[in-house]
């Protein structure tokens, strides 16, 4: 089965990281990455830009806007993502509670929804 | 450039689709995703189960604690992501603003990659 891991931190407190922690914490990351390449559990693994540097977009009857920033403004931010494949949910959280960021932010797991044509 | 477009949308408008609806809406999405991921212009496409499937995980002095739930409880959530690769930032939105699920009351953030690099 395949599942997200949705990465949450705060936005200031990651920018107040001392230069040494936060090239810790990138290693770290980039590290853990190719571990779960190498075990085959990793499917994607992506780090974003800061929410404002995000466009939104809706469509309301018909017409298309876009706005400059976040969906929605809050303390705590999605700063990324890693998607991974792993036998149950137990074992994806298993994944989820080694992810370097799981340290500073928060990781929520989620099974990735299955379609099928009708 | 590689942006990726992040899904809102309120589970109340997909719950309450009557199911001819919903399968269209379904069959919609999954021609976006194969016409778009066949251009080489969207590199990956996931929607997810609701938020009440997720678990959210915190590690605070080397203590794990996980709880039910997503990490936010809002009305419109996350419901999924694409992965988009276009040449410019204009390109991403108008693919993001063709989403099926744009159209069906939905929102896109898109929001570029930050690459990251060894020490």
């Amino acid at each position: 089965m395949k599942y997200a891991c949705l990465v949450y931190a705060e936005m200031p407190s990651m920018l107040a990281l001392s230069k040494e922690e936060g090239r810790r914490l990138d290693d770290d990351s980039l590290d853990y990455d190719k571990e779960l390449e190498q075990r085959g559990h990793l499917i994607a693994g992506q780090a974003l830009q800061s929410p404002e540097t995000a466009v939104t977009i809706r469509v309301r009857d018909g017409r298309m806007s876009s706005t400059d920033g976040p969906f929605a403004e809050t303390k705590e931010v999605l700063c990324g993502f890693i998607l991974v494949e792993a036998r149950d949910m137990n074992a994806a959280l298993e994944i989820a509670a080694a992810i370097p960021m799981a340290r500073y932010g928060s990781i929520e797991v989620r099974p990735i929804l299955e379609i099928n044509h009708s | 450039m590689k942006f990726a477009c992040l899904v809102y949308l309120d589970g109340s408008i997909l719950a309450g689709l009557p199911p001819e609806e919903a399968s269209r809406l379904n069959d919609a999405c999954l021609e976006f995703d194969a016409r778009h991921l066949a251009r080489g212009e969207v590199t990956l496409a996931y929607p997810m189960q609701p938020p009440g499937k997720a678990v959210t995980i915190r590690q605070r002095d080397g203590r794990l604690s996980a709880t039910d739930g997503p990490f936010a409880e809002t009305k419109e959530a996350l419901a999924g992501f694409f992965l988009v690769d276009t040449p410019t930032l204009a390109e991403a939105i108008a693919i993001a603003g063709r989403s099926p699920l744009v159209a069906a009351g939905g929102t896109v953030e898109v929001r570029p990659f930050l690459p990251r690099e060894h020490s």
